[in-house]
């Protein structure tokens, strides 16, 4: 009896073990044509539209198409997964800023190119195809969604400091930093409760995103200590210094929305969800005019075929369908993601009027910032940097630290990540 | 029957320093080789592992999961601190780099003086306030199992639900505590941006979180103290504070001790508070908060390794801090050690 049962548990114990090396090898051997029946699409919340997604698991019967929102640290789940090789999404998304982290190995994505995306690129914002681009040429992202930038102001707050309030008028007027410097101080006359900016490093980021250089050139050299970054850096700091910056950095933005102590907002085309959710009250009394200074974006994602796609033609006619500029559209209206393809922005639903910022056609400032927006090379480093920057930016604000002691503690730190990360 | 042979001599280091509750515990290394030495060594060599292939077989899952989830990523990460790597790409050897860069990374020493204070400011309240709790406890007739569940709840309460309920309340414009205070006619105090205050508030947490599971241990301790001692105390005229300090305390000792271990364990490892309470702001996940304040040494790996992917990077900080705990632990396990032979 003692040994059937240890014959039994032997058995078990090799069945067990035999399986597992099977599933092992299965998932490496990739040979042959892969025309798999199951496709999974790994994206997170708000990533896609999805009625548009659902509308996709329909639309394609020769496939199934399984989608599976992610929640968490969606980088950190989806690198997790291609280093273990198992269970890897035929199709995922990779958010914008992630991006340039996963370029430097675009050989385990495949190459758009080699399917077709060639032909439909030039619907595209060249600027942003060029992100998902690798050095060796590998196109191994499909944009989704860009983050086009505009300054969004309170009409109210504008005209009772006697500033023009209608966007025309303000596109007019603001039109370099300066210009928002100065209709700054007569806000704060007018309004003493309303503060200019939330924090410095909002101004940091998109200034930094004006540019066509960031903190590390095409060389692999470091250049966050140059003078492009350095007037982004004065810049940023200018409204702290005039009493301008209401110093936010923590998760009370959304009460200083809703209590209306924010005259401006600089932020991206989904900006306006973050503040009619935190504000419904305020309905009516934003606008949104072009950013001064000129256009940036921030935010906006891609959708990409890792190299274990089990059947990468059906794959990408997935992805494209998913990303035609009619369903862009649609996800735009659904969710408030704005659209890659310019085509969509003639479209019903991105024309329409938007009624919490009073019924402007928010498209008109948009559409035109999205065509306009510098490209620059961002580097696999570039998001631990920028996150330096901010931080001293935020220590300036908190501590009261003196802003070029906070510039040279910046400039020191992020050399170091750089030169972890491999930069010259 | 034998006993498990895998359970001998090896766990008495750990039995000894966590021996709280159950303090005959501090003396099997003594019984253990006694039991062992009059068997016959060569039966006890051939057949010992043979023969008990079931009991083996039994505690096989624990040591697979051990040797799977722990002791495999402990030497992967020994091994990836000499290394850099990106998560997916190729690994380089780069020496010693890592631990180079360690040394001149002045957020990294920042990391640790905020693991420090924290810890400090966490542990000294929470273990006094459990002691002072369990002393009330044990002296209350009535509702004694409402409060002993109502002390710990916060204990088995997520983590991650408390940090943002703390958040909330002690928000910088808008938190309850600043709307108490405003109401009162106090100045309001910006808790979640002076550096002093977002430690207060995290070791407040982190207090808040762990005095009722420390209390209760204390309470263990105390009911184990027979109440003829006490009597004669209290025939001898002792009053309630005396008797705490001469009598509770001193028999408490090993008790005492050993939360401090854990709380040590505890406290160095905090990680889940900043990690939420400063989270939220996009722009700075995981990079604790205004002034790095609420930056401890494991949000700074966490940041390093998995919002970098500076694995490499993140290991070496691991281990640097791994040290640091050793040496903590050594000194504790001096206190240990004199307490035993006092």
């Amino acid at each position: 009896m003692d040994l059937s049962r240890r014959r039994f548990l032997q058995a078990t114990v090799l069945t067990a073990a035999a399986a597992g090396l099977t599933a092992a090898c299965g998932g490496g051997g990739a040979g042959g044509t892969r025309n798999g029946k199951n496709l999974t699409l790994w994206y997170w919340g708000g990533g896609l539209s999805d009625k548009v997604v659902k509308d996709a698991e329909a639309h394609f019967t020769e496939v199934t198409l399984k989608s599976a929102q992610i929640g968490g640290d969606f980088k950190q789940k989806l690198l997790t997964t291609l280093t273990g090789g198992q269970s890897v999404p035929d199709i995922t998304g990779i958010k914008g800023e992630d991006m340039a982290s996963f370029l430097p190995n675009a050989n385990r994505f495949l190459d758009l190119n080699d399917l077709g995306f060639k032909d439909v690129a030039p619907q595209y914002l060249e600027w942003k195809t060029k992100l998902a681009r690798s050095e060796d040429g590998r196109q191994i992202g499909f944009p989704i969604d860009i983050g086009p930038t505009a300054m969004f102001y309170r009409a109210d707050f504008f005209e009772q400091a006697g500033l023009p309030s209608e966007p025309e008028e303000v596109a007019a007027q603001i039109k370099t930093w300066d210009d928002w410097l100065a209709a700054g101080r007569e806000l704060h006359k007018a309004v003493p409760s309303a503060s200019l900016i939330n924090s410095a490093s909002a101004v940091f980021d998109i200034a930094v995103g004006q540019g066509t250089q960031r903190f590390i050139d095409t060389g692999n050299h470091f250049v966050g200590d140059q003078d492009h970054i350095r007037t982004a850096w004065d810049l940023a700091v200018r409204p702290y210094e005039l009493g301008l910056d209401a110093k936010i950095n923590d998760n009370s933005w959304n009460a200083a929305i809703a209590k209306g102590t924010l005259a401006t907002e600089l932020g991206a085309a989904w900006h306006a969800l973050d503040i009619s959710s935190a504000a419904p009250d305020s309905k009516g009394k934003w606008r949104v005019a072009p950013m001064p200074g000129g256009p940036s974006n921030l935010g906006g994602s891609f959708l990409a075929l890792p190299r274990q796609c089990r059947n990468p033609e059906q794959a990408f006619k997935v992805v494209s369908w998913l990303l035609s500029p009619a369903n862009d559209a649609r996800g735009f209206a659904d969710a408030a993601i704005f659209p890659a393809a310019p085509a969509a922005y003639a479209m019903p639903q991105m024309t329409a009027g938007d009624p919490y910022f009073g019924g402007q056609k928010t498209i008109d400032v948009f559409g035109p910032a999205a065509k306009a927006i510098p490209a620059a090379y961002e580097a696999p480093a570039d998001a631990a940097l920028m996150a330096r920057y901010k931080t001293e930016l935020t220590n300036v604000e908190t501590k009261g630290k003196k802003p070029d002691d906070a510039w040279k503690d910046a400039v020191a730190q992020a050399k170091q990540i750089a030169q972890r990360q491999g930069v010259r | 029957m034998a006993a498990p042979p895998t359970t001998g001599p090896g766990s008495v280091a750990v039995d000894a320093t966590g021996g709280g509750p159950g303090r005959p515990r501090f003396r099997p290394r003594r019984s253990a080789p006694a039991h062992h030495l009059p068997r016959p060594a060569a039966r006890a060599a051939r057949r010992g592992v043979l023969s008990f292939w079931p009991q083996y077989l039994a505690i096989s899952p624990f040591y697979l999961v051990f040797g799977v989830f722990m002791l495999w990523p402990v030497f992967y990460s020994l091994y990836l601190a000499f290394h850099r790597w990106d998560g997916i790409g190729e690994m380089q050897f780069v020496g010693l780099q890592q631990f180079h860069f360690l040394m001149d990374d002045p957020v990294f020493w920042l990391s640790i003086r905020n693991t420090l204070a924290i810890w400090v400011l966490s542990t000294v309240p929470t273990l006094l306030g459990a002691l002072v709790l369990a002393t009330l406890l044990n002296s209350v007739r009535r509702f004694k199992s409402f409060y002993r569940i109502a002390l710990f709840l916060p204990n088995v309460t997520s983590i991650v639900a408390i940090a943002i309920f703390f958040g909330a309340v002690f928000s910088n414009n808008f938190g309850l505590v600043n709307a108490i205070l405003h109401m009162a006619g106090l100045p309001e105090v910006q808790w979640m941006s002076n550096p002093w205050t977002i430690k207060l508030v995290i070791a407040l947490l982190m207090t808040w979180q762990w005095t009722g599971y420390n209390m209760i241990i204390y309470l263990a301790g105390m009911q184990a103290i027979p109440g003829e001692v006490y009597e004669a105390a209290r025939i001898d005229g002792a009053g309630p504070v005396r008797t705490f300090l001469r009598i509770t305390i001193p028999i408490l000792r090993p008790i005492i001790l050993f939360t401090v271990v854990i709380s040590t364990v505890n406290g160095l490892q905090s990680f889940t508070e900043p990690q939420v309470l400063f989270g939220s702001n996009a722009a700075n996940a995981n990079l604790g908060g205004p002034g790095q304040a609420g930056l401890t040494t494991l949000l700074y790996f966490y940041q390093s390794a998995f919002s970098n992917n500076d694995f490499g990077y993140g290991a070496a900080i691991v281990w640097a801090f791994f040290v640091l705990i050793l040496v903590l632990v050594v000194v504790n396990w001096r206190l240990v050690q004199r307490g035993r032979k006092s």
